[in-house]
């Protein structure tokens, strides 16, 4: 005989997992974000571009108690010192403190890099939502247009820019995101196009939602992760970029540091101090692969299926 | 169906062509005031002469009427003489393209060599230390600003190796002015900035690799090929392999511009004579027919490779044709 105990097992089967836990529902939002703290790797990366981007904003206070010098103090009976003290990590071939140039180069290499990811972001996004949402030919004319500013191949934009418009840290964050929104306005399209056949949409549509609210309320959100993303492996490329620019002469001008021109400073006394050279690049490298780093975590993070 | 999209793809490109060229010339517009370099610095030349010159070089006539003109000879090829030394820039242009093609050609090559095998084997030992080491490893490439390994590598090899009486790599140009220019010594200018241009597409292109062996080697027919008894070998390398690379095709061939583009700030460092270089020497001395020029050559060839690539993903894939 079967035991009745059994058939009633099976008719209510939460009776037969009572004591099991359930996990109780959680946003996409929580669930990525728990993802994110679990890769500990991301997170420490994360972490470390928030301090150095702390340290470059707080730079006169650092300036005022850490190092005691100012990046533009010439002294000229200390130049080329190696690191120790008073000067942490050497001096440049002025007698500059290079700890403190670094620190106040890192406001403007930083400054530049999230600047200009702001402004792609906006302009991108938002000409990528227009398109992916309206479609038919006000998506042509947008997407054409930005086929046009991505075909000029970016470096040469870069050195007609700078030669036009002498750069100073905005204009050169303003060219920088100039040639940059294209590539943001494709991804942020092509996530619309996908979002959009979604069965929310057709709801929200149907009981008479205009379309900037759709698109704002909506459509945005959706495509919030593929814009943080972008916006996290963006600064270091653009830090790469800026840095190259310094380097060439067309950005940031000296005397004001910044981290791309503390390297071509010194590419002409590295036989007196090879701590000119290394340490703004072993900065670069670093922030850089933080950004990275940081960047594939929130893309493991929000589709884990990608990994 | 396919001439149809071609086509239209065709049809499409010129415009985009266009729009860049209106774009160039537009920022290029800006400059049109001091277009002859010193025009305005001659303390003897009083403003009607000043007037008199640039109407005599055409510099007041209006701005569509000087973007048509420079369409239409850049149409022919004619891009007009450089403002520094009066020869034309097309000349400059057929003269550095080979050592770009040279520098960069070699550069993917060496890039494909290397990140193939690096990505196969990132993929056959997933997980293992191995595979940790090569992802570091092509990660930290990824970051490494291109200008300072040019600068490491050059203070290593060229600068503290000769300092040490070892044989050291040259540092700069593509071959030596003086008893140079075979093909030993054209290698030897070579190794340095191709390393170093290289770097970059062995960290992108090993990761891709590898992520496209993984998702290859997961699939159904790759389990019947196994099923069927057929040695790991043939499968990993007869179907896994063949078949993860024809993404890397496109990849590559997005890459074709940066055949003439992509090498500039590693020319600029080891002074290797190509068009990038000829670009940003040019720009510097505001010679702005060349820069010109050069960047819409350059632009040329973005607009063909994509147009390329898109035709080859018509051909490729039907489903994109009737899209």
């Amino acid at each position: 005989m079967i035991g009745q105990s059994r058939v009633a097992e099976l008719e209510t089967p939460g009776a037969a997992i009572e004591g099991a836990s359930t996990r109780p529902a959680q946003s996409y939002w929580n669930e990525s974000w728990e993802r994110l703290r679990a890769n500990r790797i991301g997170m420490a990366a994360g972490v470390l571009i928030l301090l150095f981007a702390l340290i470059a904003i707080l730079a006169p206070l650092f300036s005022l108690l850490l190092t005691h010098f100012q990046p533009q103090t010439i002294d000229l009976s200390a130049t080329f010192g190696t690191p120790g003290s008073p000067h942490l990590l050497g001096t440049d071939e002025l007698g500059r403190d290079t700890l403190t140039r670094l620190i106040w180069g890192g406001r403007v290499t930083l400054g530049v890099a999230f600047l200009t990811v702001a402004m792609s972001l906006t302009v991108g996004a938002g000409v990528g939502l227009v398109a992916g949402y309206y479609g038919g030919w006000l998506e042509d004319v947008l997407m054409r247009l930005v086929d046009m500013v991505l075909a000029i191949p970016a470096v040469f934009l870069f050195i007609l820019m700078s030669i036009l418009f002498r750069p100073n840290a905005i204009t050169l964050a303003m060219i920088i995101a100039f040639v940059g929104w294209g590539n943001v306005a494709r991804l942020v399209r092509g996530e619309v196009l996908s979002v959009k056949q979604r069965d929310f949409i057709l709801a929200t549509r149907s009981i008479g939602a205009r379309d900037l609210r759709l698109m704002v309320k909506h459509l945005l959100p959706n495509v919030l992760p593929v814009m943080i993303v972008a916006a996290s492996l963006g600064v270091g490329q653009i830090i790469l970029v800026e840095a190259a620019l310094d380097f060439l002469g067309l950005g940031i001008q000296p005397p004001t540091p910044s981290w791309g021109n503390m390297l071509s400073n010194s590419e002409s006394y590295f036989f007196h101090s090879i701590y000119l050279v290394i340490i703004p690049g072993v900065t670069i490298f670093v922030t850089v692969l933080a950004s990275n780093l940081f960047g594939n975590a929130a893309r493991d993070a929000f589709d884990p299926r990608l990994k | 169906m396919l001439v149809k999209y071609i086509a239209r793809r065709f049809f499409a490109s010129v415009i985009v062509l266009l729009g860049v060229t209106l774009i160039t010339l537009v920022l290029m517009d800006r400059t049109r005031g001091t277009y002859v370099p010193g025009i305005d610095l001659n303390p003897s030349l009083r403003p009607e002469d000043i007037a008199r010159l640039r109407a005599d070089l055409g510099l007041d006539r209006p701005f569509y009427l000087w973007y048509l003109t420079w369409l239409w000879g850049a149409l022919h090829g004619d891009f007009g003489r450089s403002m520094i030394d009066g020869s034309t820039v097309m000349s400059h242009i057929l003269d550095r393209l080979p050592n770009t093609l040279e520098l960069t050609g070699t550069a993917i090559l060496i890039g494909l060599v290397i990140s193939v095998p690096v990505g196969v084997i990132g993929a056959l030992r997933r997980g293992s230390k191995t595979d940790h080491g090569l992802t570091v490893i092509s990660v930290a490439g990824f970051a490494v600003p291109q200008f300072w390994m040019g600068l490491l590598l050059i203070l290593v090899f060229s600068v503290t190796l000769e300092q040490h009486g070892l044989p050291w790599l040259p540092s700069s140009g593509a071959y030596s002015a003086v008893n140079g220019g075979d093909f030993l010594d054209r290698l030897q200018h070579l190794v340095l900035p191709a390393t170093v241009l290289s770097f970059f597409y062995v960290s992108v292109w090993s990761r891709f690799i590898r992520s496209s062996m993984l998702e290859v080697l997961s699939q159904d027919y790759i389990r019947t090929a196994r099923a069927k008894g057929m040695s790991e070998r043939r499968v990993v390398y007869l179907h896994g392999l063949r078949n993860a690379l024809i993404p890397l095709v496109t990849l590559i061939g997005l890459e074709l511009p940066g055949l003439v583009s992509g090498g500039l700030v590693v020319e600029v460092v080891f002074g290797w004579p190509g068009i990038g270089k000829l670009a940003f020497e040019r720009a510097l001395q505001y010679d702005y027919t060349t820069v010109m020029g050069v960047t819409f050559f350059a632009a040329v060839l973005v607009i063909a490779g994509n147009l390329l690539a898109d035709v080859l993903y018509g051909v490729l894939d039907p489903r994109i044709r009737y899209g």
